[in-house]
């Protein structure tokens, strides 16, 4: 059966509004994008830190600054590669997912989550008073979904970059290893 | 959920990077297998996007820009659909929209200049002529786009074939295009105008659409990308427009009327049964219906 188009507001006409803070959703677990990227391989966490000329170099290459050093990587029985990378969005951090396959061609992306950033909120009281009682670290629980939030224009130019700056660390670093 | 096990009741959801923005879409129930439901709505998505990217030279309507003040040219489905919605809003408001501001829009640095014969910046929407058999002419050189009304129809597309793969209820949502479909009644935030960083529950919408336009992300030197296509000034300092609509290519297109008149919007809105809700810079929220 099929219901007709409805729309209820939940604000009342010329209330000024109180804003309360933004979302985290998550689309994949790693472990899924995993399965969905590289289906049936068994993967192999690589540890990969940059050296500071290592970062330097794939600075160079990719005209994108290193923000984190130490890489999450993964390789597969097959040579395929694995990774997974956080990126900053206009207000969000974006954490996504790449496949690589043996040649370090892009096989897949994913996106897995991304994440408002609280950093300017900070400084305002009435956002900082629901955090008490919640524990250094401890994550977020909102009932809000990024997928209910219209007027979201995120740039994926973002994600573009990234995956720009982890072909140039697979280049460099990762695939000599 | 198995890779090729129906959906069943599950919520499952999938974004990508399409159409500049994010798409995500969830799917809430189904019949089939929602890998295959969403891999076929990404790729419609994908094909609207294809005909209608403003930036791509090789797209249609890239074509059309370069081609059309020249000689007629037949134009595919989607473009066609667009063009038409465009054209009927641009009369029925009077050139609150208008689908030619993209001259302004490159003049004004919001959109890099494409690769097609310089456009008559005093041409308007009246210099398109609609032909039988899809086919477009331009009396004068002008550059269309179609921005977000094109998401929009993107988003109704998607949902058209999710539909046909046997998906009951879910969500498309083209960053800040929205449309609920199914059972669900759905709660929809935007983002605080005053700090887009923040986010407010607006309004609860069952099979229909939302879509928001806002100046908080594009400005360039210091105005804003939506013009008032009648006095060609920069609009929506901190307010942002959220208009509910059966469809969400209305939706959409509704709301740069609305950020132009909200007042003159009225009957527009009435006529395609739909809603608007302006939040301006000091958190203050007038609807319109």
């Amino acid at each position: 059966m099929r219901r007709d188009f409805h729309v209820q507001w939940l604000l009342p006409a010329a209330t000024v509004l109180v804003a309360a803070p933004a979302m985290a959703t998550t689309y994949f677990t790693v472990e899924q994008a995993q399965q969905k990227l590289l289906p049936g391989q068994a993967l192999t966490p690589v540890a990969i830190t940059l050296t500071p000329a290592q970062a330097k170099a794939v600075q160079k290459a990719s005209g994108l600054r290193v923000r984190e050093p130490k890489l999450q990587v993964w390789r597969a029985a097959n040579g395929a590669w694995f990774y997974v990378d956080q990126v900053l969005g206009k207000h969000e951090m974006i954490t996504y997912a790449l496949a690589l396959d043996a040649s370090g061609a892009v096989a897949g992306l994913e996106i897995l989550d991304y994440r408002e950033t609280y950093g300017g909120e900070v400084r305002n009281p009435r956002w900082r008073a629901q955090f008490i009682g919640k524990k250094f670290g401890a994550p977020l629980k909102l009932d809000v979904d990024i997928v209910n939030l219209s007027g979201a224009t995120i740039s994926s130019a973002h994600v573009t970059e990234g995956v720009r700056r982890l072909l140039a660390t697979h280049q460099l670093v990762v695939a000599g290893t | 959920m198995g890779a090729n096990g129906a959906c069943g009741e599950v919520a499952t959801q999938r974004v990508r990077p399409l159409l500049g923005t994010f798409v995500a879409i969830r799917i809430d129930a189904c019949d089939g297998d929602p890998e295959a439901s969403f891999a076929a709505a990404f790729a419609r998505i994908e094909a609207v996007h294809r005909a209608m990217s403003f930036h791509d030279a090789t797209s249609e309507l890239a074509r059309l820009n370069r081609e059309a003040a020249a000689s007629p040219m037949r134009v595919g489905a989607d473009l066609w659909r667009v063009l038409c919605a465009s054209l009927a809003l641009a009369r029925a408001s009077d050139g609150g929209f208008d689908p030619t501001i993209a001259a302004r829009l490159v003049h004004s640095g919001h959109l890099p200049r494409p690769d097609a014969p310089p456009p008559d910046l005093d041409a308007t929407w009246r210099d398109i002529e609609l032909l039988p058999h899809q086919s477009v002419h331009f009396h004068r050189p002008v550059w269309l786009d179609f921005g977000g009304i094109a998401k929009g129809h993107a988003v109704d597309r998607a949902v058209a074939v999710l539909r046909q793969h046997g998906v009951h209820s879910g969500v498309v949502n083209a960053g800040g295009d929205l449309r609920v479909f199914g059972a669900a009644q759905e709660t929809v935030h935007v983002r605080d105008p005053r700090d887009p960083a923040r986010s407010l529950p607006l309004l609860q919408v069952r099979e229909g659409a939302v879509a928001t336009s806002a100046g908080y992300f594009s400005t360039r030197h210091g105005r804003t990308a939506l013009l008032d296509t009648r006095c060609h000034t920069t609009l929506g300092h901190g307010m942002s427009v959220s208009v509910c609509a059966p469809r969400a290519l209305w939706a959409d297109a509704l709301t740069k009327v609305v950020l132009v008149d909200p007042d003159g919007a009225r009957p527009l809105l009435q006529r395609l049964r739909a809603q608007a809700a302006l939040i301006d810079s000091t958190g203050r929220v007038r609807t319109l219906s």
